[in-house]
């Protein structure tokens, strides 16, 4: 290649790198959503769920606007704080239905979201909220629970108190306190911390049933009965359409079908007027309540087109979630209407 | 096997070393934490694949927990709370000139401690995850409280000393007792409009950084600062005054301390500066020279830091045999697993065979980088020191800033409580209190009080410390033998300068 053709093309790619620099940044620009953007979550772990599916959505938004997006795993109050601070839009959360469960608990630093903050789109649904007990259990289903516990013995569940891993304990208590009146305080709570406390309940039979998940307890089901550590699911809190939607294979080697036992009308948990509990963790988006609307109107269309485009699904899916896009005004709705109905459990059994 | 060579490419081994030396970079500045550097570069894994991702992060690991090493003994700042207890006979030999040869100390007993940590691990995974599920409440409360002991027997006035302790676990109180730990939420020990910053209390490591960095620049400020920290004596050049024959008589401890390293990290929740601490007690309750420790003795460090680089290992048998993290830089790994779509748990040995030989040879290999980056570039790093105090100190006091800043992503307050316990630290020293016993009582207070107060909800009474397991009964005699030995220590001393003043 001679001089001037090495110059020219030299020339040529710089000024295509120009076209395509430019053409980025103006796209980046286009949106009022601009600049660094901290997507915090109401988790400290990078382990967890919320991490894992905060980081799939907000790569996945990343790319689709052409802005640089971060997870940080702040943990609840701090995110909050965070939130509170900037309306400008750079600092966005995702958290969970504890955001909610947490105010109507009463725990502190837990303010009435639908009041203080914007609701944002939810994302997705982590089916995988369990109780289990140790394999060699006397109880068999969670019917044999609620009779036990109706007929005056005491039956000890370890949780961490104050949101996801509470509900299903309070549910419980309302379905027996609806079926054997004032038996429901037999159903004693251990407050724990970690999953590994929670385990660690179970295995030095401090507790008969702890709180876990699909995903850190499956390899637990596993064991041969004779080891302390082996556990068994008795109840999965999804609705039974959720679990239908996780793929085929389920999780490690414990496949849908299986699963599906677990979950109503296999396992109900009555509260009331002929209804069951049911109970899916869902993720969503919280903005600044002085956030501009642009903003709120520029995620829910990107994921809308993220979601119509199908790879996200498919992420989610590998990672056992269940894709749930709802834009924010219809997402607002709907947990506000969600939140009513646990908030009737808990003043039942206070 | 052939499988698991094809894995072991040269992409693999250089992810290892750049994560070590990445890491050792993250723990040598103060504020900065092997979790923080293993959670920064966790993204860059997605693109990596298992493998080659878990090269970089375990590298990390090693080397962000040997990094702490070099702020703890040449500036008195523990680079991460595990390296607490080698600022107490790392910085005293700095100051003696023997900062070179302090580091190269801790350098090879930090690769004592990953290595048999690491052999340990390889052989006996999940039996140790059988045996630390028989640790509950009770018996994590009863090793803390034997950690705790050591308040008593490095104090040089035990009373003042126990005092210090004291009001260390106090100062650890304040804020909450979290809901994330089975609490009940509510603040404490606080004013009502202190609640928005003191909800989750005083952060762990501004306190560190502010009462050993900031208190000792106060106190040097007030002396008028001149030259280096008494760099003019440091010996640079072959060894720095080390040999390898520091070691002989002290082998017992190396292989003692990374055991209760190991021990310690295979116990989720209880933590590095635990396994250091408790490792540093055992040394000065069994050591011949013990009143040595705490004025810039080799054996010091060698049980503080075979004990927290032997912590890798430890941490990495809950995870890797249970599914639960040891510490909070392994909960981070869980992190990567997921992201991989790998379960970790009881089965995931036996299913993962590839992996765990994988991560094993980046465990081995990862603290080789680590001892030779560290043990050669040693003579280069040292050499802070000869930096004259009135250019080195600024530049601690805005990297003390900035770390402070960084640890929670950018709390201002965290920046406050830095100089908070700076003004502490310093006004505590002219006071005559004790600063190691205060931090080591702030480091350990808030596990004490979760694992006590649950042990007592669990059973109800008092009787569960004394009758829970045979395991709770020996760790109260080694309780015992602790404080009977720091009693008898301290009569000794007293009565040996009593003889010694004249009359």
């Amino acid at each position: 290649m001679s001089m001037p053709s090495i110059c020219k093309t030299l020339g040529t790619s710089v000024l295509m790198a120009g076209m395509a620099f430019g053409s980025a940044a103006a796209m980046a620009a286009d949106g009022p959503l601009r600049g660094n953007v901290r997507v915090v979550i109401g988790s400290t772990s990078t382990g967890g769920d919320t991490y894992q599916n905060s980081s799939i959505v907000a790569d996945a938004l990343a790319e689709h606007l052409d802005i640089n997006m971060k997870v940080d795993a702040v943990g609840a109050s701090s995110a909050f704080r965070f939130l509170d601070r900037d309306a400008r839009g750079n600092t966005l959360m995702i958290f969970h239905d504890q955001s909610y469960l947490g105010n109507l608990y009463g725990v502190q630093g837990y303010d009435d979201i639908f009041e203080k903050y914007t609701i944002g789109p939810t994302v997705a649904i982590n089916p995988g909220n369990a109780y289990l007990v140790p394999k060699d259990s006397p109880y068999e289903t969670l019917d044999d629970v609620i009779a036990a516990v109706g007929n005056g013995e005491e039956v000890r569940v370890a949780i961490q108190p104050g949101g996801v891993s509470e509900i299903g304990f309070s549910a419980l208590k309302n379905a027996i306190a609806i079926e054997h009146p004032g038996m429901e305080d037999n159903l004693v709570a251990v407050n724990t911390g970690s999953q590994a406390d929670k385990n660690q309940q179970l295995f030095d039979d401090q507790a008969d049933m702890i709180n876990g998940t699909v995903q850190a307890n499956e390899q637990y089901t596993r064991l041969p009965e004779d080891d302390q550590k082996a556990m068994r699911f008795l109840w999965l809190t999804a609705r039974q359409g959720t679990i239908e939607q996780a793929p085929e294979d389920g999780l490690g080697q414990t496949t849908r079908e299986q699963l599906l036992q677990y979950v109503e009308p296999n396992v109900s948990v009555p509260m009331g007027n002929g209804n069951n509990f049911t109970f899916d963790k869902e993720f969503f988006f919280l903005y600044n309540k002085d956030m501009d609307q642009a903003i709120v109107d520029q995620i829910d269309q990107a994921l809308a087109e993220i979601y119509a485009e199908g790879e996200i699904q498919e992420t989610q899916k590998n990672s056992f979630f269940i894709p749930n896009f709802k834009p924010s005004d219809e997402a607002a709705q709907y947990l506000e209407t969600k939140m009513s109905v646990y908030e009737d459990i808990i003043t039942n059994i206070q | 096997m052939l499988d698991i060579l094809s894995l072991l490419d040269i992409t693999f081994f250089l992810l290892a070393a750049l994560g070590a030396l990445v890491g050792i970079v993250f723990g040598a500045i103060p504020g900065m934490t092997a979790t923080m550097a293993v959670a920064v570069c966790l993204p860059l894994t997605y693109a990596l694949g298992l493998n080659h991702g878990l090269a970089l992060l375990l590298g990390l690991y090693v080397g962000g927990i040997s990094g702490g090493m070099v702020p703890a003994v040449l500036l008195n700042i523990p680079g991460t709370p595990s390296s607490i207890t080698t600022t107490f006979d790392g910085f005293p030999m700095a100051q003696k000139g023997e900062g070179e040869r302090a580091l190269r100390v801790c350098v090879v007993a930090s690769l004592v401690g990953g290595l048999i940590s690491a052999a340990v691990l390889f052989l006996f995974a999940p039996l140790l995850a059988e045996f630390s599920i028989k640790f509950s409440y009770v018996e994590k409360f009863l090793i803390i409280l034997l950690a705790l002991t050591v308040i008593a027997s490095m104090s040089r006035n035990m009373l003042v000393g126990i005092f210090s302790g004291v009001l260390g676990i106090w100062l650890s109180l304040i804020g909450t007792y979290s809901i994330s730990d089975g609490g009940n939420g509510h603040t404490r020990l606080m004013f009502d409009f202190l609640e928005p910053y003191l909800f989750e209390g005083f952060s762990l490591l501004p306190v560190l950084i502010g009462i050993f960095g900031i208190a000792t620049i106060l106190l040097e400020a007030e002396e008028g600062i001149k030259g280096g920290l008494g760099g003019k004596h440091v010996k640079f050049g072959k060894g720095g005054g080390f040999s390898f024959g520091i070691f002989r008589g002290r082998l017992t401890n190396l292989v003692r301390s990374s055991f209760i390293g190991t021990f310690v990290g295979m116990l989720p929740g209880v933590g590095g500066s635990a396994a250091s601490v408790l490792a540093y007690t055992q040394e000065k309750n069994l050591s011949r020279d013990s009143d040595e420790m705490g004025k810039g003795a080799p054996q010091g460090l060698i049980a503080s830091e075979s004990a927290n680089n032997a912590l890798t290992g430890g941490a990495l048998i809950p995870l890797l045999s249970l599914g639960i993290p040891g510490d909070s830089t392994t909960a981070v790994l869980i992190g990567a697993f997921t992201l991989q779509g790998i379960q970790v748990g009881p089965l995931f040995i036996p299913e993962n065979a590839d992996t765990w030989y994988v991560m094993m040879t980046a465990l081995v290999f990862a603290n080789i980088v680590m001892f030779f980056l560290m043990f050669y570039a040693i003579k280069h790093i040292a050499k802070v020191v000869l930096v004259p105090k009135y250019i080195l100190y600024p530049i601690i006091v805005m990297m003390c800033v900035v770390g402070a800043y960084a640890i929670n992503y950018g709390i201002m307050f965290d920046v406050w409580t830095l100089l908070i316990f700076g003004v502490l630290g310093y006004l505590i020293q002219k006071v005559g209190l004790e600063v190691a016993p205060l931090i080591i009582g702030f480091i350990l207070g808030g596990q004490a009080e979760i694992y006590f107060v649950k042990s007592l909800e669990s059973a109800g009474s008092y009787g569960i410390f004394f009758t829970k397991s045979p395991i709770a009964v020996v760790l109260w005699g080694l309780i015992a033998a602790s404080v009977a030995f720091s009693v008898i220590m301290s009569l000794k001393s007293r009565a040996h300068r009593r003889m010694e003043s004249p009359q």
